[in-house]
């Protein structure tokens, strides 16, 4: 306890002896997370596209002539990855057909007696399922045949996988870009305080109680460059999603109370957990190095 | 504290030789100068002492620490029984003279009200108590020496080393830090310094280790600068 209002006391006495260096800092933390959120934003954004899209895929299941309906349709419900099932009876199909016929809808009554079959339309939750669903489906013996649009389902699920891996790769990179960022400034900041931390040494303090400072010094900078980081980037990407909203209404942009949330816990939750990781190898690797006899 | 340096050698690459085969006791609570020309090996063998350097070969036994054999915890717990006064003084800029004392308590697990209490106290003995709440750019060369000699003592060291402590300072001030350093030692601190200072040496007659190019040419009970014959 006695260390740790030491440490606290130091912590303030850095920031307060170098207010270029921690200026400097509490920016470039700033900075660096600002981009990991657009990072984030956009690897979220482009998520959210492709699943609109993902959605939009629809395998159509057109049953045998006496088979089950809603018996069927309660049993595609349960297979993994639909999303949604939506029974069409024949009758069903008919009004659809002469809807979409518009004013030539009275052609349907040469047809005499109803030809359309009763069908499944099935919605399902990402595009690479598409192919196996229909496999499925087509090997009932309800079901006659399977309409879907094979090639768009397999040029989806690729560019859904390839958002994935450039999410990620988006993120990581970022992440380790802010990482090396704040472990060359905390270094900066534990040099200027090198013969300091000689002398805390050549009397005996313990390593941890010499580095505490500097690690609370690195989760400080974390905490309020990753706080002012989100501020930043929610007013800025609130103001664009109002703009786009206006100009271009039908670009759907990920906009909710959960979104800034989450937003603002990965950037704080990350950067302090970053910052705290950088800090304490910084100032470890320096101990170890003032410590070893040469 | 009680020192024992046995065949010890200290190497740096493959050329230097800074310490070369030494012996060296040191009875606890005596008074020793290490004397000799710049390179003879005087900062080399206090920074053995100090656990900054490892010899490459021998022993270094100091009271009950096998310096070789220290772990990283037992070094600090080491360096909490020793005290080391620099010819640079090392002091920290921005903390006042209080505060420099005071620090190291507080680095060692002191209370800060505690710390600041000891350390007015040990500033008070080498009458530096008016001075306490200057910065070091305010002092002299002699009362930040003052000031690094508190600073080393404030934890009650058994063993301290100084390394020409009087180096920057005249005559006069030398004599008075050399009196503040003897009367640590008569409260039964070792005390091993390096200098230069022929003329403390003659004044202040203590036992006297002389080295040259790294080896101990003379070791002299209450001897002088130069040999003496005569002792």
């Amino acid at each position: 306890m006695r260390s740790f209002s030491f440490a606290i006391r130091d912590t303030v006495r850095l920031i307060r002896r170098s207010p270029g260096i921690s200026g400097l800092t509490f920016l470039t933390v700033l900075v660096v997370f600002f981009f990991v959120g657009c990072s984030f934003l956009l690897a979220l954004n482009t998520r959210h596209v492709i699943s609109v899209v993902e959605g939009e895929l629809v395998v159509q299941a057109y049953l045998q002539p006496k088979a089950d309906l809603e018996g069927l349709a309660k049993k595609v419900e349960k297979m993994p990855h639909v999303r949604g099932v939506r029974p069409i009876s024949p009758e069903q199909a008919l009004e659809l057909l002469k809807a979409r016929l518009g004013n030539q809808s009275a052609a349907v009554t040469l047809l005499g007696e109803n030809p359309l079959p009763a069908s499944l339309e099935v919605r399902v939750d990402k595009a690479s399922s598409v192919s196996g669903i229909a496999r499925e489906l087509v090997s009932m013996p309800e079901v006659e045949d399977v309409v879907y649009a094979g090639k768009v389902a397999e040029k989806l699920a690729r560019l859904s996988r390839f958002a994935e891996i450039f999410s990620l790769f988006l993120l990581v990179f970022a992440g380790l870009a802010g990482a090396l960022v704040l472990y060359n400034t905390i270094r900066v900041a534990i040099y200027s305080r090198k013969q300091e931390i000689e002398v805390m040494l050549l009397v005996g303090a313990m390593p941890g109680f010499v580095a505490l400072p500097f690690v609370l010094l690195g989760l400080f900078w974390g905490l309020t460059g990753t706080l002012a980081a989100s501020a930043v980037l929610g007013f800025l990407y609130k103001s664009f999603v109002n703009s786009v909203q206006n100009t271009l209404p039908f670009i759907q942009l990920v906009d909710s109370p959960q979104l800034y949330l989450k937003l603002a816990l990965i950037l704080i939750g990350g950067g302090v957990s970053l910052s705290w990781l950088c800090s304490w190898i910084a100032v470890e690797r320096h101990i170890s190095e003032a410590m070893k006899p040469s | 504290m009680e020192i024992r340096m046995s065949g010890v050698t200290k190497t740096f690459g493959e050329d230097i030789t800074a310490l070369e085969d030494v012996f060296l006791s040191v009875p606890k609570g005596d008074f020793v100068y290490l004397v000799g020309p710049t390179g003879s090996g005087k900062t080399t063998l206090l920074r053995i002492l100090n656990r900054e350097l490892l010899p490459s070969r021998g022993q270094v036994l100091v009271g009950e620490y096998n310096l070789r054999k220290l772990r990283r915890t037992k070094v600090c717990q080491y360096r909490r029984a020793i005290g080391m006064v620099f010819q640079d003084y090392r002091l920290l800029e921005d903390r006042t003279a209080l505060e420099n004392v005071a620090f190291v308590l507080e680095a060692v697990g002191a209370p800060r009200k505690e710390a600041l209490d000891r350390a007015g106290e040990v500033l008070d003995c080498v009458g530096m108590w008016r001075r306490r709440f200057l910065y070091p750019r305010e002092l002299s060369g002699g009362e930040q020496q003052r000031v690094s000699i508190a600073r080393a003592i404030a934890n009650d060291p058994l063993l301290l080393l100084c390394d020409e402590p009087t180096g920057n300072l005249d005559p006069q001030t030398a004599g008075e830090i050399m009196q503040v350093l003897l009367s640590i030692n008569a409260s039964g601190t070792t005390l091993i310094m390096a200098t230069h200072n022929r003329y403390l040496v003659d004044a202040y007659r203590q036992r006297v280790v002389e080295l040259k190019m790294g080896r101990i040419v003379r070791d002299q009970e209450r001897g002088r600068y130069d040999f003496d014959e005569e002792l």
